[in-house]
């Protein structure tokens, strides 16, 4: 029982970034911008979050920094692709390639290092041990032992599905995606709706890269993203706006993460083991445009013609 | 095909000028891409004055290394190869509407299989066992992407995804490969055997890593802006991509176009691998490709896909690339400079019609409330 144990909780690990992104990525996707570029504001998140921690020596206040910062980032890059009208997938896969380039960047010209930075003094987000859930053998992995940030992301699940079904902020991305004219008769203001879905976005996807920097490790590595937020990025298309579903989907991209670290060498070559949540993505991704009635999402590419 | 929803109208298709038609086109084209430099000469003058040294000096170093003398020039095209082929071929799938983002794996499935077929398939006539290894490259290329188009087409499975995922699943088996069943036992880390010499371009200008390559590249670049803006197939890939719908009235073949358009695109990029292969590094080893498939998808939508833009936006990437590498050598300012400018290019490019709307809304607004 003790694999299963392991299993489950490093499941429950995995699931935390690709579960924050995924829900910064979903109210992107009620507005209809796509935010491809998880991956990048991941990245920077993760990098922001040790550069804070080691300037502040303190882990709270490097979260709380970062995620402004985030969402300062969010909240202009939602001015760009709103008011200047730049394509948000055009500005997504800049992100991305520019999100890994800075960050390199940066982490040779301020701390002089290549490729791996990790130092004693960068804080660790705290764990919560549940004092009795602990000792119980399964229930115990998966519900006690986490950092702040896995149960954070567990209450925005239900914060987010009630906001989804209770609150006017949530209709108004609804309809700026769906009918900007008819929010914007309403009174709303569709510019403003869709800065904010990114700023959300952004300061989430601090929190996923911080969950893997300061979280799981304590050490900021070039790519350490490696492709997560694209994980988190199929977990949105597949869920098509569906809360729980998407929480679902996060869980199980998760699971297939944990899979590939527990499985021995001698069965099977760790690539293959690292290819699975990939695998299980694309897979998916076949299946759900085969069962979808009204087709598979589609990310909105620009158009090419001058 | 009404899954195709891509960029609807006003809001979302954005890589377009509007006035960019009648006589005025090329003026405001030049003035565009005024624009897009400027901008990064600031960025590129900013970052190099935040490290602490003379912007203006270090810069002059780093184009002097990049285009300062013949052998420079040479060196700097050298490097440069493999991504013309690749943003050739991502160009020619962006403009049938395909999405094909996946360049990078489809590089590494090319390297890969020109570096085996040139190792392990004999020492032979020079000329046929390079035709081999980049036939070998372009066909691991265009068998992945047109797997991925025929999902597109007939099953309306997003491209843009599928392409992305499919590059961590190459990228992964290429590795697994080259460490495992395929390791070249006389090596420490993960690379595959030699190739043979026969499978190796011969440089022609001796000590600047410029080889024979560089006719092949030329006659694919020829090949593919021939293919996408001259002939009757690429005429029909490009209504499929500009309206499929319309496409269809016209009793285009929908389907079959993005999957061709695909296998094109494939098999440049696949070919830009073998290019990597046989001639610089002569091995496939895991981490060959270093992002030249993301570079290449950069520099097509910079480049709005055409042919023409998109080769002239590749070789002035790839001098910001030499340059970035000189002003490293006599500076602290890490060679990664050239990506963040690029990137800051794309933006610039992109929101510029966007922010000279700003600016005139704003004209407009301060001297109306002077007026009154």
């Amino acid at each position: 029982m003790e694999w299963l144990d392991a299993f489950l909780a490093s499941g429950i690990r995995f699931t935390t970034p690709i579960l924050l992104a995924a829900l910064g990525c979903l109210a992107t996707s009620w507005t209809k911008d796509l935010n491809v570029g998880l991956e990048g504001a991941m990245l920077f998140g993760a990098f922001f979050g040790v550069v804070m921690g080691l300037t502040t020596g303190s882990g709270l206040a490097a979260v709380l920094l970062t995620v402004l910062l985030g969402m300062v980032a969010g909240a202009s890059f939602g001015y760009v692709i709103t008011v200047l009208r730049v394509n948000v997938f055009v500005a997504g896969i800049v992100l991305n390639v520019f999100g890994s380039g800075a960050t390199v960047y940066l982490l040779r010209s301020l701390f002089g290092v290549k490729g791996t930075l990790s130092d004693d003094r960068i804080p660790t987000i705290g764990k919560i041990t549940i004092p009795v859930v602990n000792d119980i053998p399964i229930v115990g992995g998966v519900l006690s032992g986490h950092t702040v940030l896995t149960y954070l992301s567990w209450v925005l699940v239900v914060l987010t599905l009630l906001a989804a079904r209770h609150t006017v902020l949530v209709r108004h991305m609804k309809a700026a995606g769906e009918h900007p004219a008819a929010l914007a008769t309403a009174g709303g203001n569709v510019t403003r709706v869709r800065i904010l879905a990114q700023a959300w976005c952004f300061g989430l996807c601090a929190l996923a890269g911080m969950q893997l920097s300061m979280g799981q490790l304590s050490m900021f590595t070039e790519g350490m993203t490696s492709g997560l937020g694209f994980v988190a990025l199929a977990a949105v298309i597949f869920s098509r706006g569906r809360v729980l579903l998407l929480a679902l989907m996060s869980l199980g991209f998760g699971l297939s993460s944990s899979v590939a670290v527990q499985i021995n060498e001698e069965i099977m070559p760790p690539q293959f083991a690292q290819m699975i949540p990939y695998v299980v993505a694309l897979v998916g991704l076949v299946v759900l445009a085969r069962t979808s009635r009204d087709g598979a999402a589609r990310i909105a590419t620009p158009a090419m013609e001058s | 095909m009404s899954t195709s929803t891509t960029a609807g109208p006003g809001r979302r298709g954005i890589l377009r000028r509007s006035g960019a038609r009648g006589p005025g086109r090329a003026t405001t084209r030049l003035a565009s891409a005024g624009f897009t430099l400027i901008v990064g000469l600031a960025m590129a003058v900013l970052l190099i004055q935040m490290q602490g040294f003379e912007p203006f000096s270090t810069l002059a170093a780093g184009v002097q290394y990049a285009v300062g003398d013949p052998t420079s020039i040479a060196r700097t095209i050298a490097w440069g190869l493999p991504l013309y082929v690749a943003a050739i071929g991502v160009a020619i799938a962006f403009r049938s509407g395909m999405f094909n983002i996946g360049a990078e794996g489809q590089i590494y499935a090319g390297a890969m299989a020109s570096a085996l077929a040139g190792a392990y398939l004999g020492p032979m006539f020079t000329g046929a066992h390079l035709a081999l290894c980049i036939l070998a490259a372009a066909a691991a290329g265009a068998g992945l992407a047109g797997a991925l188009g025929w999902l597109r087409a007939a099953w309306g499975v997003d491209e843009v995804l599928s392409t992305l995922l499919s590059n961590y699943i190459v990228i992964l088996f290429c590795a697994y490969l080259a460490t495992g069943p395929l390791r070249d036992p006389s090596r420490q880390s993960g690379t595959t055997r030699e190739v043979v010499d026969t499978a190796r371009f011969a440089e022609i200008l001796p000590r600047t890593g410029l080889t024979g390559v560089v006719f092949l590249v030329v006659a694919l670049c020829a090949l593919g802006w021939w293919l996408s803006e001259k002939s009757v197939i690429g005429y029909r890939w490009r209504m499929t991509g500009e309206s499929p719908a319309f496409a269809d009235a016209a009793g285009i073949d929908v389907k079959g176009s993005r999957i061709a358009s695909m296998v094109a695109s494939g098999a440049l990029c696949g070919i830009a691998g073998a290019v990597l292969v046989t001639a610089s590094q002569g091995r496939f080893w895991t981490e060959i490709g270093s992002g030249i498939g993301w570079d290449a998808v950069l520099v097509a939508l910079i480049g709005r896909a055409r042919p023409v833009a998109t080769l002239v936006w590749v070789t002035i990437y790839c001098v910001m690339r030499a340059a970035a590498r000189g002003v490293e050598q006599v500076s602290t300012v890490p060679s990664e400079l050239s990506l963040i400018l690029i990137s800051a290019i794309i933006i610039a490019a992109a929101a510029r019609a966007g922010v000279f709307g700003q600016f005139a809304a704003f004209r407009h607004r301060f001297l109306r409330t002077k007026g009154r």
